[in-house]
């Protein structure tokens, strides 16, 4: 099997697994949705909400969020012992990171459809993005997240802390990449061209392909051991 | 095995308090700041040996994976851990220059959030590696976070760039922007913390070194 094939047929099943027992989506959207509903406290309650504070509100419902589904990607894997048999399997473990990172990124993208437009329903006023702009953000941290992610989970689920130690690893590393978000949606928000956002646009990329490869060279190391 | 006396240990022992000697007696007073500007010596030095432990750390992780040899997870460990100090070092030195020159302890400076996100990076390090019990284990997660830690620096900088910068540019690429005596003692003290840097690495190594031995010891009466 060619490597495209190996990477899909891991996908598929664990997609199949998600749509069966839909743990981590539910979690992740409801989760997200709550800490939206949080984060209006913190930016005063009923005050109109400029355009940056929202990118920044949204973002974070969006991390938060995630990391309760990439936890779990792996930890479901170690449960039965499904790590040992993946690595005796003639699975490449190049394979098993991009199917695993391709499993996180469409958990964050089906949780975005839910969250983003709760978000405009409750911070939207006076909000005028183009779709376009604010599809490119989505998926480029999506990329960015979930190849960063799918490493970091390896190790974490390698622990006896799993939950506590993920975020920890994760989010000083993500740190710049949701920086970078939160400045080029503000400016979308507030109705600018891609045009004023390219600064932000060009290391957002750069930061997935970073990890990306990272990710691609590092994890047999990582998951060898889990 | 095990020497008495380290030489870095020694000559740091000459060196560090040598570097203070100069700051305080042979560096002229800088007209505007006065005596607070003198903690600008110490605050290049340690932030260049921070940036040499994460890059080192980085080295040793690499190393570690291809080779798999106990002698780089101690190298990495040891750097980790003198960088993540050194860092908080940076981060006080600069907030006590800071807050009377700038009236504020903090602010959200490129330079400033770029050293910040490096401390979580590598503290994070730390964190891992006191989670992990099994010693391959620990070495083999501690040498992939350390790459990753590292390969973000260039991403971290870029986006560092969002913040506006009030940080004073001593060193441009026109040159060093400093009076000829100044210099001089920033030379001093910028040895003066490699060397402490170089010792601190060194004697860490070996206490990590006879840690994995006493290790090795009691694995062996359990036998």
């Amino acid at each position: 099997m060619s490597l495209v094939q190996q990477t899909l047929l891991l996908y598929r099943k664990d997609l199949r697994v998600e749509v069966r027992k839909k743990e981590s989506l539910i979690a992740m959207a409801f989760f997200g949705a709550l800490i939206m509903v949080i984060l209006n406290l913190a930016a005063g309650l009923g005050g109109r909400i400029e355009a940056e504070p929202a990118a920044g509100i949204l973002w974070v419902a969006i991390l938060f969020s995630s990391v309760l589904g990439l936890g779990r990607v792996f930890a479901r894997e170690k449960e039965n012992g499904c790590v040992a048999a993946l690595l005796v399997s003639p699975l490449s473990p190049g394979a098993i990171f991009a199917a695993k990172a391709l499993v996180n990124f469409t958990l964050m993208s089906f949780s975005e459809l839910v969250l983003v437009p709760v978000f405009f329903a409750l911070f939207g006023t006076g909000l005028q993005p183009s779709p376009l702009i604010l599809l490119v953000l989505l998926m480029l941290v999506n990329i960015g997240f979930s190849a960063a992610g799918t490493l970091l989970s390896a190790l974490a689920a390698g622990t006896r802390r799993n939950e506590v130690l993920l975020p920890i690893l994760l989010y000083p590393l993500c740190l710049p990449l949701v920086a970078l978000a939160v400045k080029a949606t503000g400016a979308a928000f507030a109705g600018r061209p891609v045009s004023a956002i390219l600064d932000q646009l060009e290391p957002m990329a750069a930061f997935g392909l970073i990890y990306a490869a990272v990710g691609y060279l590092l994890f047999a190391h990582a998951v060898r051991e889990v | 095995m095990l020497k008495r006396y380290d030489p870095f240990a020694v000559l740091a022992l000459f060196a560090v308090p040598g570097a203070a000697a100069t700051v305080f007696f042979y560096a002229p007073l800088e007209r505007t700041m006065g005596v607070v500007q003198k903690i600008f010596y110490f605050h290049l030095g340690l932030a260049a040996a921070a940036f040499l432990s994460f890059f080192v750390a980085c080295v040793a992780g690499i190393l570690y994976l291809v080779k798999r040899q106990r002698a780089w997870d101690e190298r990495g460990a040891a750097a980790v851990e003198i960088g993540v100090l050194f860092t908080t070092l940076v981060l006080l030195t600069g907030s006590i220059w800071g807050r009377p020159i700038w009236n504020t302890w903090w602010t959200w400076d490129p330079r400033l959030t770029t050293s910040l996100i490096l401390w979580f990076i590598f503290a994070a390090c730390l964190i891992l590696r006191s989670a992990v019990e099994q010693e391959e284990k620990r070495a083999v997660f501690c040498a992939v976070m350390a790459i990753v830690g590292f390969v973000d620096v260039p991403v971290v900088f870029l986006s560092a760039r969002l913040w506006r910068s009030i940080h004073p540019t001593v060193i441009r690429s026109e040159g060093i922007a400093l009076e000829p005596a100044m210099l001089v003692t920033l030379a001093v003290s910028l040895t003066a913390m490699l060397i402490l840097w170089a010792a601190l690495f060194r004697l860490r190594c070996s206490l990590q070194r006879q840690e994995n031995a006493l290790l090795d010891l009691q694995q062996q009466l359990q036998r």
